[in-house]
């Protein structure tokens, strides 16, 4: 398992494109040796790793199948009043390929 | 008494025999959330309330909700209206569309008055981490004591008599733990009885739609008017909803109670725990079987970490959307990612971001096995045991809480070792999915303290059947805290 250190913590937080204060990072360090420990009960459990593992409470299927029903989209103008920047009808993104 | 102080099945016969009507309630209502001392709100929908009221048409004699006042938490999308999640991210988002539990409200005619306040994305349970800043017990005139959360709001808008019933949500217990710090019916169905869709995700393997009411009988008749297949949500339980709840009665005669023994014996309150034992004697008196029983200790001590890894994972990818981009607070940079990184950095508190880095930690390569795959083993392991004790058993009975509502300087949402089974055994119901439902039990120094029904899944009478009996015990039904004093 990673040993944790400022350095994982501002990796962990990276990889979900947020960012910490130094002082907020050192405090996170500082929870994590309870939650760490915390964590070790889970592995205390007995039978732990011949258990299967739980994703859900349990399965819902459903069986049938529906007709298809058109639907109106939702306008143009009402989907661009929630973003900051428009151009040409479409909402504008910085640039993705470089 | 005013009509809106009443339950929801008085307030409809006052609606039917022309005693009062939408309109008088819905502006009492605001009238009430506008002198709202408690931080309870995101937003209150004043004029379209009113509208709504003055726009509703005959009384329908057979919809026990028309006219009914009621508030939302913040993180259900209403079509029109703000929706933030109580997240700076989300300030100024306004959804396209309702969520399923809004839409059928509308339709049955209930009004909508108010969005209430929540902690942060749902992802807290003491009602201080919401944008709008902390939520107060309606309980406690001086201000010093929680309410709980994250359903923070929605629970102080209830308890001060604001509405009758307020939707709320619950991933780990935000419904049913301020419920039993706010002297209220929580309810949370069986996972997949009530459609989701529309409702901000925070874990979606553990989140419930819940109900918060003054009685037994008002949380059940919104949790069956909401409850249902939907096909926009595919986690949705196409298995039928009962339709004579309303006919379960009190009588637990025959019943068979489980009291898991490490629970009621790990840190409560010298009051809770007599008042839970008086609770359990008179419920034998009145003919059920009440057993204690064992539970592995070892997992009980992972519930809360096995708790927070699987949370907090989940967390991070049903987020990823929050990029500041499509909605929310407009931000920019040279590219996508560093947009992104602006957004989330500005517009999450830091009590988000540490349970983000939490569950990207439990979900790195390296980490995955030992902590988030575990995790979800331990789960299972959990509800077999719950499943092995609900099989000679229907019913399982705890106090819901180990206090009454902390000081907000006793308590931070920062992790901590104490309680750890007391304070988090309610996630037991999030885990497995079963119907759980917190009932008031009692007061101590004027605060109220609940205790927690859980029967199998799917099987909501048995929940009703004991909550109504424990209503019955106790004598706590319509509890409303006015000004601090309970009525």
């Amino acid at each position: 398992m990673e040993k944790i250190s400022i350095a994982v913590l501002k990796k962990a937080a990276h990889t979900l494109l947020l960012d910490m204060s130094e002082e907020e990072y050192a405090l996170l360090q500082s929870e994590f040796d309870i939650l760490l420990n915390q964590m070790d009960l889970i592995g205390n459990i007995k039978g732990i790793d011949d258990s299967a593992p739980m994703t859900f409470p349990f399965d819902v299927t459903t069986e049938s199948m529906r007709e298809d029903a058109p639907q109106d989209p939702t306008p143009v103008a009402e989907v661009l009043k929630n973003t900051g920047h428009v151009y040409a009808d479409q909402v504008k993104l910085p640039k993705v390929v470089g | 008494m005013n009509y809106l102080d009443m339950t929801i099945v008085e307030m409809h016969h006052a609606l039917i025999e022309g005693k009062t009507t939408p309109i008088e309630l819905v502006r009492e209502a605001i009238k009430r959330a506008k002198e709202d001392t408690n931080n309870a709100f995101e937003l209150i929908l004043e004029e379209q309330a009113i509208k709504e009221a003055e726009t509703i048409g005959e009384p329908q004699p057979h919809n026990l909700l028309w006219g009914i006042p009621f508030v939302a938490k913040d993180n259900f999308s209403t079509k029109g209206y703000p929706t933030t999640a109580s997240s700076n991210i989300l300030n100024g988002f306004i959804p396209l569309y309702d969520a399923t539990v809004i839409a059928k409200l509308r339709e049955l005619k209930a009004i909508m008055i108010a969005k209430a306040t929540l902690d942060e994305l749902a992802m807290g349970g003491s009602g201080t981490t919401g944008h709008r800043g902390p939520t107060f017990n309606p309980y406690d005139r001086s201000h010093q004591r929680m309410i709980g959360g994250s359903s923070a709001g929605s629970a102080a808008s209830v308890s001060a008599g604001i509405v009758p019933f307020a939707l709320g949500s619950d991933t780990g217990d935000s419904v049913r733990k301020p419920a039993s710090y706010a002297g209220l019916v929580g309810f949370k169905p069986t996972w997949g009885r009530i459609s989701r869709y529309g409702l901000f995700p925070f874990a979606p393997s553990l989140d419930h739609v819940g109900v918060l009411a003054r009685s037994v009988a008002d949380a059940t008749i919104v949790a069956t008017a909401i409850s249902g297949y939907d096909p926009n949500d595919a986690t949705s339980s196409a298995n039928p909803v009962p339709d004579d709840l309303h006919l379960v009665t009190s009588d637990v005669s025959g019943m068979r109670i489980a009291v898991i023994k490490a629970i009621v014996n790990s840190p409560h309150d010298k009051v809770i725990k007599q008042k839970f034992e008086l609770l359990t004697s008179e419920l034998k008196q009145r003919g059920a079987q009440v057993d204690l029983v064992s539970m592995r200790r070892d997992l009980l001590d992972a519930i809360y970490p096995i708790y927070i890894t699987l949370s907090c994972a989940e967390a991070t990818s049903n987020n990823a959307n929050l990029d500041g981009i499509k909605f929310g607070p407009a931000t920019w940079g040279a590219t996508y990612a560093a947009a992104m990184m602006a957004a989330r950095t500005k517009g999450f508190s830091e009590l988000i971001k540490r349970r983000f880095i939490i569950g990207s930690y439990a979900l790195m390569r390296e980490n995955q096995a030992a902590l988030f795959l575990r995790a979800q083993k331990g789960r299972g392991m959990i509800v077999a045991e719950l499943k092995r004790i609900l099989g000679h058993f229907d019913l399982i009975l705890v106090p819901a809480a180990p206090s009454i509502a902390p000081r907000f300087i006793d308590k931070t949402d920062k992790l901590s070792e104490e309680y750890l089974i007391a304070d988090n055994h309610l996630v037991l119901g999030n885990f497995s999915g079963f119907p759980s439902m917190t009932v008031p039990l009692g007061l101590k120094e004027g605060m109220p303290f609940g205790v927690n029904v859980m029967a199998k899944a799917f099987d909501e009478r048995a929940v009703l059947k004991l909550a109504l009996a424990v209503e019955e015990v106790t004598g706590l039904k319509s509890l409303m805290a006015k000004g601090g004093d309970t009525k």
